[in-house]
């Protein structure tokens, strides 16, 4: 009988296919399925530890931490969901709708308990905790999070926090870096997530089908971040910060001795705090915004460094002995290279190393340009570090530029006329550097002829760690060439027509160099590089704002800092 | 000891025996762990159960099957009554009114009525001599093929549907056509009626209550709720999936001890078992399953009796359908409908009729010599 023989086959077909599709379930998926058995009854109940702290020179906290709260919710009973998240969002204001929503998008498995809020006020969280006794699978979770005192004080010298991206996550997996992780960006809690990161403790322990506990798996304790303490100082960071207010651009204030950064602004800033809750429009902004605020304009800008770039000149000018103190070029208000006229912007007669240094004068220094030659000019700005990344302890650090023959040679198929000289010796043209390496230069002039590294990180976790932070190189520059400079620096403010007059008013002995960078498009870069006092430097600073006009704008801003910075007795 | 292998009475109660120990074994370890008095007593009860339905076997075994025939219409009213008080004053459990009590056993009548229904087209397709062995079928239109007997299984199948028990309301549907099938009905006539089925499914869809319908969309997509009607099939897959190659252990295995898994000692008893006993323990279940059912196709083979015939077909399809839609069930493959697994699941009702069915077989298969 054909069809009883059909019906047969066919039941063992049947059998055979359940077979296969238990040995699917079983052994081909079976280590899904095994993990996700494992997630069902195994539950973490994970305890943060704190991020490190991070202090400024004398101890005070710049960033911290405050508790937040977060509500979860053990989504096993289903029945009992509409009544829970009806209370919850009386409580907390919003609609069931929106937290069912969360709820949904959140699920991950029956027994892990759902964030369906996060970072509630502590008054919030309260009352949620009462709500607990009619509703059981109520959570109410502490977390830490980073806490800004000053709001965006330093903002581009700490960075923020926020989630891994994908980038992040590819270099980082290796050390220990999950997905949804809190990790910094920009700023030393990028740099030194490292250390700065909490290790996550958690309880391990095995529960029914109702969330009830049955038996503890393992325990591992929370361990906090390490404290950083920085070289900034707080005061000194808040009068800069007071300062450059509302203007483009950037302040460094370091040691000239030891390259540690005092203060470092930059503008327009952000408030880091902005990042700690999702992702909300004002982060949107921050991104779009044309002004670029997550930008550390001292390190991350790159600019044409103008006349402060004449340092460099006058010292490749004494050293290779081209030009020396009895040295005088006449200054009639321009000179011709060529058939092309090269302005200065006054008319100075006759001017010495000293005279042209303090006047800003042009002519002077196209004229020990020309002697001195492109190349030479830029080999003396590699010899002060122009052109590389110092490294600096902040990420996204620029190199800058600095142009040369060859250069112009090989990458613009061109040759390098005497014009582009005339140019580079009064840092015009291709030259690009940093306010932070302008910092630098001038500090070989305060403190007599050594190259510093600078640095933030002064100690971590009670542990000083500057003496491995300072990295000094002496340049071997003659007595008499820095001699030269620096009194052509002071003079700068000393001489009724130096160009930083402005800061002889001061109670401070400032020497200094203004700036004036041209640019393509809009006003002047705005330029002051300085040091103070004069006889026992103390302080280096570099004030620089972008399409800030003539330099005289940063001697201004570099008075009132210096100014209040006295009031306060910081010098 | 040859014969004893070959004599389908013992094997029969062997491999009978065998699963329903499989099946007392898993109730217990996913029970033992409940409080309440309930919970402790239910594996005691399956072993009654068990025990009772083996006296059933001995008994059916021993009577003549043919005696059957004689009371079909008996029977039949009975299931039709006994389907009545369940829709009159059934209790209601698990959200369906399928039981009433009584004294302390909850009676589930659809279990015994898969079985009237089956015994009741075996009658209706085959003579009443026992000589003729030709089938009636061949001649029979469409009207008295398929028209007239579904409207007899119709109502019993209505009554069963409403209860609501989408799942033996299937079953006696698929029974009927495959018994179609095993009599000889012109294959036009069954393809004709499938289709005019097929067409009538959506005006079905209208008739299914609201759970029935979540969980046909579920059976579709276990995700679109995992909270609701998909938490089973999903927690049923993950605790079979976890059982690998083999298993986590009798009395481990953290689906069914630690409760993920709703059901665990009934419906997905086999996700139960295959937590614990893995991909082995699984295939073992399996084999004996099919030999179970292949000594119920044998004994029909060897029928020559009409009536025997259908009826022992009618029986191991019966077995075969509802131990596929219950493993099935239990991996994922089918919609969650609330089919026992045979002599595995804890119920009396399911335990009884699966034991009464087996005995039938083997009386089937003893008096075929007396004809």
């Amino acid at each position: 009988m054909s069809r009883i023989k059909i019906v047969n086959l066919l039941i063992i077909c049947t059998f055979l296919f359940l077979g296969l599709s238990i040995v699917n379930l079983q052994i081909i998926q079976g280590k899904k399925f095994k993990t996700l058995s494992d997630k069902n009854c195994i539950r973490i109940m994970s305890q943060e530890g704190c991020r490190g702290k991070i202090f400024d020179r004398e101890g005070l906290p710049i960033v911290d931490n405050e508790l937040s709260y977060d509500l979860m919710l053990l989504p096993q009973d289903k029945r009992e969901f509409d009544k829970v998240l009806l209370a919850v969002s009386k409580v907390l204001g919003t609609t069931q709708k929106n937290l069912k929503d969360t709820l949904k998008k959140s699920f991950v498995a029956s027994s892990l308990p759902v964030a369906i809020a996060k970072n509630i006020d502590l008054k919030k969280a309260i009352a949620l905790e009462e709500l607990k006794s009619d509703f059981p699978n109520i959570i109410i979770q502490p977390r830490p999070i980073r806490h800004y005192p000053y709001g965006s004080l330093a903002s581009h010298v700490i960075g923020y926090l926020s989630e891994i991206d994908h980038w992040r996550l590819t270099k980082l997996q290796d050390y220990g870096y999950n997905t949804k992780d809190i990790v910094g960006f920009g700023g030393i809690e990028e740099k030194y997530d490292y250390y700065l990161r909490q290790d996550e403790g958690g309880l391990l322990f095995e529960v029914d089908h109702r969330g009830k506990f049955i038996r503890v798996l393992g325990f591992r304790a929370p361990h906090n971040g390490k404290n950083m303490q920085l070289t900034l100082s707080l005061k000194a960071q808040k009068i800069v910060e007071q300062c450059l207010a509302d203007k483009k651009g950037a302040v460094i204030l370091m040691d000239p001795y030891s390259g540690e950064i005092i203060a470092m602004a930059s503008f327009p800033n952000f408030n880091p705090s902005v990042f700690t809750g999702k992702l909300t429009p004002s982060i949107t902004n921050l991104f779009n915004n044309p002004d670029a605020p997550l930008i550390n304009r001292a390190i991350s800008g790159t600019y044409p460094a103008g006349s402060i770039f004449k340092l460099i000149v006058a010292t490749a000018g004494l050293e290779t002995g081209k030009i020396n103190s009895s040295t005088t070029f006449l200054c009639r208000g321009s000179i011709f290279v060529g058939k092309q006229e090269f302005a200065c912007w006054d008319t100075h007669n006759y001017q010495d190393i000293i005279a042209a240094i303090a006047h800003s004068c042009n002519v002077f220094f196209y004229k020990s340009g020309l002697l001195l030659g492109a190349q030479t000019i830029h080999d003396f700005s590699l010899r002060f570090n122009l052109s590389k990344p110092i490294p600096f302890e902040l990420p996204y650090e620029a190199s800058g530029f600095v142009p040369s023959p060859l250069w112009k040679k090989i990458y613009k198929f061109k040759n390098w006329f005497d014009g582009d000289t005339v140019n580079f010796s009064i840092g015009q043209g291709d030259l690009l550097v940093t306010p932070l390496q302008m910092a630098r230069v001038t500090a070989v002039f305060a403190n007599s002829g050594y190259l510093v590294t600078p640095y933030l990180v002064k100690g971590l976790d009670q542990r000083d760690i500057s003496n491995h932070q300072r990295k000094i190189v002496n340049l071997h520059l003659k007595p008499r060439t820095l001699n030269y400079i620096s009194q052509g620096l002071r003079n700068a403010v000393l001489d009724p027509k130096g160009t930083g007059h402005v800061l002889s008013g001061l109670s401070i002995s400032v020497a200094g160099k203004t700036g004036t960078a041209q640019v393509s498009h809009g006003q002047p870069h705005s330029w002051f590089t300085g040091f103070f006092p004069y006889k026992n430097p103390k302080y280096v600073i570099c004030v620089f704002l972008e399409n800030g006009g003539p330099g005289y704008y940063a001697c201004v801003v570099a008075k009132q800092i210096i100014e209040q910075m006295a009031n306060e007795g910081l010098i | 000891m040859k014969d004893l292998f070959r004599n389908s009475y013992f094997i029969i109660l062997l491999i009978s025996l065998l699963i329903a120990s499989i099946g007392i074994l898993s109730i217990y370890s996913s029970t033992y762990q409940k409080e309440g008095k309930f919970w402790q007593e239910i594996s005691r009860r399956q072993i009654l159960w068990v025990f009772i339905g083996v006296l059933v076997f001995i008994i059916f075994s021993n009577l003549n099957y043919r005696w059957l025939w004689d009371c079909t219409y008996f029977l039949y009213t009975m299931a039709l009554f006994f389907l009545f008080l369940v829709f009159m004053l059934g209790q209601v459990r698990l959200g369906a009114q399928r039981w009433f009590k009584i004294g302390w056993f909850n009676f589930q009548p659809s279990e015994f009525v898969k079985l009237i229904i089956l015994i009741f087209l075996s009658r209706y397709f085959s003579k009443k001599s026992t000589d003729d062995i030709s089938l009636l079928c061949a001649k029979f239109g469409i009207f008295r093929a398929i028209i007239l007997p579904f409207l007899f299984i119709i109502v019993p199948m209505g009554f069963i549907i409403e209860q609501p028990d989408l799942g033996s309301g299937m079953m006696i549907f698929f029974l009927f056509i495959c018994l179609l099938y095993f009599t000889g009905v012109r294959l036009r006539y069954i393809f004709v009626f499938l289709s005019a089925s097929f067409l009538a499914m959506p005006l079905l869809w209208h008739f299914l209550r609201d759970y029935q319908r979540e969980r046909l969309l579920v059976f579709l997509n276990p995700n679109i709720d995992p909270l609701g009607a998909g938490y089973t099939v999903i927690q049923s897959k993950i605790a079979i999936g976890s059982g690998s190659l083999l298993g986590r252990g009798w009395l481990s295995g953290t689906q069914s001890q630690l409760h993920f898994l709703p059901e665990s000692h009934t419906d997905f008893i086999f996700a139960t078992f295959a937590e614990q006993w893995g991909l082995a323990g699984s295939i073992i279940l399996l084999a004996l399953y099919y030999l179970l059912i292949r000594q119920g196709i044998l004994i029909a083979r060897k029928t020559s009796d009409c009536f025997g015939r259908l009826l022992a077909f009618g029986i191991s399809f019966l077995l075969a359908i509802q131990i596929f839609i219950n493993i099935a069930m239990n991996l994922g493959l089918a919609p969650v409908v609330g089919l026992p697994l045979p002599l595995m699941s804890y119920g009396g009702s399911s335990t009884l009729a699966t034991f009464i069915a087996l005995g039938i077989l083997v009386s089937i298969d003893k008096r075929r010599a007396v004809f």
